[in-house]
Order: C-alpha cells, then sequence, then structure tokens
C-alpha cells in the first residue's frame, strides 16, 4: 500500500501538484487511523493530507481515479466479454468445475506457469496483479508519448509470457484429452483461452495508455503557463489573453505580498525620546507610555496614459490589470486613453469590475474615438492644457505607448512640461530600444524628458517594471 | 475523542452543524493525528462555525485568535506588562534602597540588582494572548486562528513555529512546552495564498458552498418550523443567484437570514414582489442586486408557470399520430 501511495504522490508530482515527503507520511498515519473499506473516504484523507492548494483539487481528482481504479473494471470488462463471446449456450461454471476435478486428479503432472493458471481460471485479480508487475519492469512509468504505446504493450507482454503461456496451455490441453476430457469441451476451452489472451491484449494496451494520461497530466497546460510569462505581448493568441489574466493576478498577489512587508519595515519607527518625555510629564517623568516616530506613509499617486491603438493595447492591458489589482498600493490612480484624443477613464475603472472596466478602456470608453490614427503629441498636448495641475511632486506618470506618431508633431515640450511638475515619468515601450528613432517613432525624442524609458516586451519584464520603478 | 468518521458526523450534526463526508474526516484525521486544520473557501460557508462546533462537540474550551492586517507577537502570543513592572519597581523603592544599602561600588550595587531582576521577568508580568494561553492551558482547547490570510507574511512565519513544536520561547524565562497539543483550525477566505511551509503542517479543508439537497437540510435543521415548500423555492433561488456573475455572492448565513425574514413576515411562498423587496438581504451590492432582479423574476414566472402545469395537464396526443406527421 504504502509503495502504491508514493507512486501516487510521484504523479501528482508531475501533474503540478505540489507534495512534500512529510505530507506523504502524514497520509500513511491518516491511513492507520482509519478503514479503507470506504473508497470517499479513503480519497478525502488522502486529499486533505496532500492537496493544499483548491485549485489543484480538480486535478486530484482526476488523477485519483485514473490511479486508484478503473483498471481493474476495464480488465474485467475485457474478461467478461471474452466469456460472453462464446455463445449463448456456454456455461463457465461447469467448464471450470469439470477442470477443476481433472486438475486435482492429475495433480503434480501439469506444470503450468503461473499467466496459465490465472487464464484457466479467469482469475482477474492474478491477472491484474501480472500486469502490474509486468508494467513495472518493462519501464513503463517512463512512457512519453503515444507512439509508444505500441512498444510498451508489446514489452509488457513478452515480459508476462503470453507466449509461453499459449504453448503450456495446449500441452495441457493434451494432457487433459488424455484425461478423458471430450472433444467439444476441449474446443471450447482452446476457444475460450484465445478469447482470453485477445483480452489481455487489448487490456495491456489500455494499461500502457492510462500510464501515459497518468504520466503526462496538464503537462503541456503548465508548460504553457510558464512560458506564458515570457511570450510577447504581439503573438498572444484569444485563448492565451483569457489564460494571461490569471497569471497577472498571481504576480500582482505577490507583488502585494513583498510590498506589505517592505512597508511595514518601513513603517515601523525609531523610538523618540523627545516624545516619551513629553507624554510622561505627567506620570511625574516615569516613562509609563513610549512613544515610537512614525514614518509617513508614502503611497505614490499614478497618472497613467494608456495608448490604446491595437499596436500597444495589450501592454495597456496587462499593465492596466496589474496597477488595478494592486489598488491599496496607491493613494490615487487616475488613467487616461489616447490614440489622438485624449480621455479619462477613471470613473469606468470606479464603476465596473476590472475586466469589464478594461475592456471599455480599451475600446476609448465612450470618452475618445479609437479609430484614429495615434497622435502622440496631440493627446499630450490635451493632457498639458487640461490636467497639468494636477500633478504634483508626489505623482508618478505612466505613459504606455510605442511612440509611432504617424509623423505627427511630436510637442516633446509638453512632456517636458509634464516632467518638471511631476515626480517620476515612466515610459513603458514595447518594442525594443533599437527600434527608438527609426521610421516614424519618435521615441528618441521624448526619451530625454523621461526619468524612465524601457522595453517592455513580456509579462516578466512588466512585473518587473511595476515593482521596482513605481512601488 | 471521536470514534470513527461517521462518530464526527452524527456528533456535528447534534450541534446543528451539517456536513458532508469530507469535513467530517478531516475533523477526524485532525483529532486522530493532532495536526492542525487550514479550512479554506468562500466567505460565509461556516468555517468559523466548525471551529465553534468541533469545540462544543469535545467539549473543549475555544480560544480564538482573530487576525488582521499588523497583528504581531505582542498580539498573539504574550506581552511584557510593561506598566505593572514599572510599578512595581516605584512600590519596591524602598525595598531596593534596602538591597543597595551597604553596596560600595557601582558595580557591586549593579550586581545586587542584577540578582534581583529575575522577578521581573517572571510569569507574573507577562499578559498571555491567545496563543500563548492555548498552549499553557492546563486541558486542551480549541484554538481557533480566524481569518489568517489577513495577517501578514512574518506572523505566518511566526505562526510556523508555533505549530509545528507547539512551544514558545520567551527569551527572559525559557521554552514553555504545551501541557496537552492544541486542536487547531486555521481558516482564511483566500484574500492571500498561505505559504507552502505553513500549509504542508495543516491538514487542507476547501469547503464550497452546499448542493441544494444539502443547503435544504441545513435551512431545515437551522430554522425550525419552517414550510418545507418556502424552504427548497428559497434554496433554488439561492443557487441559481450564486450561478450569476456577481460582486459578491450569497452565503449560507445570508441564505439563513433571508429564510428567517421571509418566515417572520409570514410569507408562505415566493411571491415577485415580495422576494424584490426583500433581496437586499442576500445582496449586498446596488449593482448585485440590479443584475439579479431580471434573472429572478424570469425564475419566478418559470416557477408560477411550473405550478400551474401541476394541475392536470391536457392529454398527450397520441404518439403514433406524431410519427405519422414525421
Amino acid at each position: 500500500m504504502q509503495r502504491k501511495i508514493v507512486e501516487f504522490t510521484n504523479i501528482l508530482r508531475k501533474a503540478g501538484v505540489r507534495v512534500s515527503v512529510a505530507e506523504t507520511i502524514d497520509s500513511f498515519l491518516a491511513l492507520d487511523e482509519m478503514s479503507l473499506d470506504d473508497r470517499e473516504l479513503f480519497k478525502d484523507a488522502l486529499r486533505t493530507t496532500m492537496v493544499k492548494h483548491w485549485d489543484d483539487i480538480p486535478a486530484y481528482d482526476r488523477l485519483f481515479d485514473l490511479f486508484w481504479s478503473g483498471f481493474h473494471d476495464v480488465l474485467r470488462d475485457e474478461l467478461g466479454q471474452a466469456v460472453a463471446g462464446m455463445g449463448g449456450d456456454f456455461d463457465l461454471d461447469q467448464l471450470m468445475q469439470q477442470l477443476q476435478e481433472l486438475l486435482a486428479n492429475m495433480d503434480g503432472d501439469v506444470d503450468l506457469s503461473e499467466l496459465a493458471r490465472a487464464m484457466l481460471s479467469v482469475d482477474a485479480n492474478s491477472l491484474e496483479q501480472l500486469i502490474q508487475q509486468a508494467g513495472e519492469e518493462s519501464g513503463l512509468d517512463g512512457i512519453r508519448n503515444m507512439l509508444q504505446i505500441g512498444f510498451f504493450s508489446r514489452r509488457m507482454l513478452e515480459q508476462m509470457g503470453l507466449e509461453g503461456a499459449g504453448e503450456n496451455l495446449r500441452d495441457m490441453m493434451e494432457q487433459l484429452r488424455e484425461a478423458g476430457m471430450g472433444e467439444d469441451d476441449l474446443a471450447r476451452l482452446g476457444d475460450l483461452m484465445k478469447a482470453i489472451q485477445e483480452a489481455l491484449r487489448r487490456s495491456v494496451r489500455q494499461y500502457a495508455e492510462r500510464e501515459l494520461d497518468k504520466q503526462n497530466h496538464d503537462y503541456m497546460e503548465r508548460f504553457r503557463r510558464e512560458s506564458l510569462q515570457e511570450k510577447s505581448f504581439y503573438n498572444l493568441t484569444e485563448d492565451d489573453l483569457r489564460k494571461m489574466r490569471e497569471v497577472v493576478d498571481r504576480l500582482a498577489q505577490k507583488l502585494k505580498n513583498i510590498v506589505s512587508i517592505r512597508r511595514k519595515r518601513q513603517r515601523k519607527g525609531k523610538f523618540d525620546l523627545k516624545g516619551t518625555m513629553r507624554r510622561n510629564m505627567a506620570h511625574g517623568g516615569v516613562p509609563f507610555e513610549l512613544i515610537f516616530r512614525q514614518r509617513r506613509k508614502d503611497r505614490p499617486k499614478l497618472v497613467v496614459l494608456c495608448d490604446i491603438s491595437s499596436s500597444v493595447s495589450n501592454v495597456s492591458r496587462f499593465f492596466l490589470q496589474f496597477i488595478h489589482s494592486l489598488q491599496e498600493c496607491f493613494t490615487k490612480i487616475r488613467t487616461f486613453v489616447f490614440v489622438a484624443e485624449l480621455g479619462e477613464v477613471t470613473e469606468i475603472f470606479r464603476n465596473n469590475d476590472i475586466y469589464t472596466a478594461i475592456d471599455q478602456a480599451l475600446d476609448g470608453g465612450d470618452v475618445i474615438n479609437p479609430y484614429t490614427r495615434s497622435n502622440f503629441g496631440m493627446a499630450f498636448n490635451v493632457f498639458w492644457r487640461d490636467h497639468l495641475a494636477s500633478l504634483d511632486n508626489r505623482t508618478t506618470v505612466v505613459i504606455i505607448g510605442d511612440a509611432r506618431n504617424n509623423y505627427n508633431d511630436p510637442r516633446a515640450w509638453c512632456l517636458r512640461d509634464m516632467q518638471s511638475k511631476a515626480k517620476n515619468v515612466i515610459w513603458i515601450n514595447p518594442e525594443a530600444p533599437g527600434a527608438w528613432g527609426f521610421g516614424d517613432s519618435v521615441m528618441d525624442r521624448y526619451v530625454t524628458y523621461t526619468d524612465v524609458a524601457e522595453e517592455c516586451r513580456n509579462l516578466k519584464q512588466l512585473s518587473r517594471m511595476v515593482d521596482t520603478l513605481i512601488l | 475523542m471521536f470514534d470513527t468518521v461517521e462518530d464526527v458526523q452524527k456528533r456535528l450534526n447534534e450541534q446543528q452543524y451539517i456536513c458532508g463526508k469530507n469535513i467530517a474526516t478531516v475533523v477526524f484525521l485532525a483529532k486522530a493525528l493532532g495536526k492542525p486544520v487550514l479550512v479554506e473557501g468562500p466567505a460565509g460557508v461556516g468555517k468559523t462555525e466548525l471551529g465553534k462546533v468541533v469545540a462544543k462537540a469535545l467539549n473543549l474550551p475555544m480560544i480564538r485568535l482573530q487576525c488582521y492586517e499588523g497583528l504581531d507577537e505582542s498580539k498573539a502570543l504574550y506581552e511584557w506588562e510593561y506598566s505593572k513592572q514599572l510599578l512595581y519597581t516605584q512600590m519596591l523603592r524602598d525595598k531596593i534602597s534596602e538591597i543597595l544599602e551597604g553596596a560600595n561600588t557601582l558595580k557591586e550595587a549593579s550586581e545586587r540588582i542584577a540578582s534581583q531582576d529575575d522577578i521581573f521577568f517572571s510569569e507574573r508580568f507577562i499578559v498571555p494572548r491567545p496563543l500563548l494561553k492555548a498552549i499553557t492551558s492546563e486541558d486542551q482547547v480549541l484554538l481557533l486562528i480566524d481569518e489568517v490570510d489577513k495577517s501578514d507574511p512574518e506572523f505566518e512565519a511566526f505562526l510556523l513555529e508555533v505549530l509545528s513544536d507547539y512551544t514558545v520561547s520567551v527569551p527572559e524565562i525559557g521554552t514553555l512546552e504545551a501541557k496537552h497539543i492544541p486542536l487547531v483550525f486555521l481558516t482564511s477566505n483566500n484574500a492571500r495564498e498561505m505559504s507552502d511551509a505553513l500549509k504542508r503542517r495543516c491538514l487542507h479543508l476547501y469547503i464550497d458552498y452546499p448542493d441544494e439537497a444539502a443547503e435544504i437540510e441545513i435551512l431545515n435543521t437551522k430554522v425550525p418550523g419552517i414550510d418545507s415548500r418556502l424552504v427548497e423555492d428559497i434554496v433554488h433561488l439561492v443557487q441559481r443567484v450564486r450561478e450569476l456573475d456577481l460582486k459578491k455572492t450569497p452565503s449560507i448565513s445570508e441564505t439563513l437570514d433571508w429564510a428567517r425574514a421571509l418566515m417572520v413576515m409570514n410569507a408562505d411562498s415566493l411571491e415577485t414582489e415580495l422576494v424584490n423587496d426583500t433581496l437586499n438581504i442576500i445582496l449586498k451590492h446596488q449593482g448585485d442586486i440590479q443584475k439579479a432582479q431580471s434573472e429572478l423574476n424570469r425564475l419566478l414566472e418559470q416557477k408560477a408557470a411550473e405550478r400551474a402545469a401541476d394541475t392536470p395537464q391536457p392529454v398527450e396526443p397520441d404518439p403514433g399520430k406524431k410519427s405519422v406527421l414525421h
């Protein structure tokens, strides 16, 4: 049993469920405490000791069913079909009984292999055991892809000695004939054995297929999830976008934890001697109450300018999701979107849940027309005219865009004025620095007036930027 | 002590807590193995209640530690009673001068004081907080650490130490070991992912919203005397509402509130108007209410139609004729 459980934990690990050695031991202890008759209880006991994340529960359920059941039923089913295939008037019990009697009389003379014996008695349990054994001996747990199924099932059959068993059975039938078994019965027995051999072949193949399922569970899925972090924003499919949400959420959560620790450490102030003395005058100078100097919390204000033209909308999307998942880290976030016109969409974020808000914002949010050609100069000019006054020395301005200005006037002086009023101006550009200033890109003009300008083409870079620059 | 999983289930039922086998299994194992349980799940499915009920079923005193952001050791474990210490020094001033009498050098004086300073850091001046209380208690207790996800990551690390060996070290006194290993329940709303280290030390239990049958049973147990058809209607509606994309899905406790409210209002079936008036009991956001209202009205109409259909129906056309038509 214990070995079986260890095997199961290995399979769970392969599927991305983290199970430690300590947890495996816990599961042994847990199983000692209870009877194993009830399958549901057994499942719950293993789950509670091994699976600690609710996300993993569906995977666990699937694997549990694959691992702890199923094959036995498959085998039984196959054997049942083999017997049923013998025709309506075939009476297995009678044949078995006759066989048993004859075998008992012949005791000692017959030399049957284990497999042949199991086949003769149509014993699903020992057959299952033999198949499992063969699986282990032929290294079935190394199976990696569909193409190997045939190879491994052949190898397992060899390991089990199915060919040898056939010969063994033929010898045995000869002996039975000599012992006086009727030709009819012998023929039937022969047919039955053939059918069982076929059934075994099919079962072994299924066994190999199931093993592949177990070993490969979720492999591709995990691979995708990991690589999503490094996939370029330009090549995301619809499907990726949906999955990305989750990844962004997780990264944001992680970041939030880090920031909370960082803040906490900063918050803890030093002992304030002056304050303590002053406060304790009433107690005759005996320091009953201690005063600590509290540091002022410095949460940044954020103004985000997002280019929502199709070339950068993905970057904007994830940046917005990031920022709004981290809302409690900022005192205030104002969000503007632009293509050529510029409009504020802060309200949309206040009134909707985050995904709807992002979708609306990226669609112009009823404040601007998204179907125009990018004009950074004009957008900055509008911001300069209407909102420059709202910038102060605690505000960080984040601009997301590729600075492809369609040969319009860049009006970099607007950005210069913004920089001089704000604490920081950060530019996130999905293009590599090598391309800045080429073609209609005016990034080279703007770069002078930013504190930081960085390339950001995948999630990993994005989360690093948010972490180091903004928080 | 519980004998079997069924026993757990039975005794929790006696405390009016309806639970499935999965919950009972975990509780049973927690008691048998002496391991803490981390209970996760959406708000209002009875995570905290589970801890309370287990305490009642086992007849253990319960100590509760409510976590929040900024909770630290001095609030959770112990604190030196600074003012009391100070007060004592003030009051014992004479005594101190007595001790110091005849000391010729500063060194000698400070040595004499040092030989006495143990009294100021003894258990007399310690204010035990929930964790220390649970560990030093004379009898076994149930320790409920509520909403552990609200605490800071550092607190979690510190909790880890307490939960793995059930000892607390107070530098001035030494290590205090648990006389009885407390039964620990931690609840979490998943506001934050708990660390793997903490999870590893705990049994894990995920409680989800109950299915329709279980919720009906809960309602019948918790709100005695309620009309069974009303219960079915309520639960049916609530289950549908949970499927909508809402800011806050209604929890079991809200279903219970609603049922109680409807009972007080002497309702025996759900009328559209009544539902609209009382919807704010299960839904707490204006947006959610608007979203749910149209959906619910549709459901109620459907239901009314079904009820009407229950009365004698027109005879179905002969199936033989149908096939001719095809």
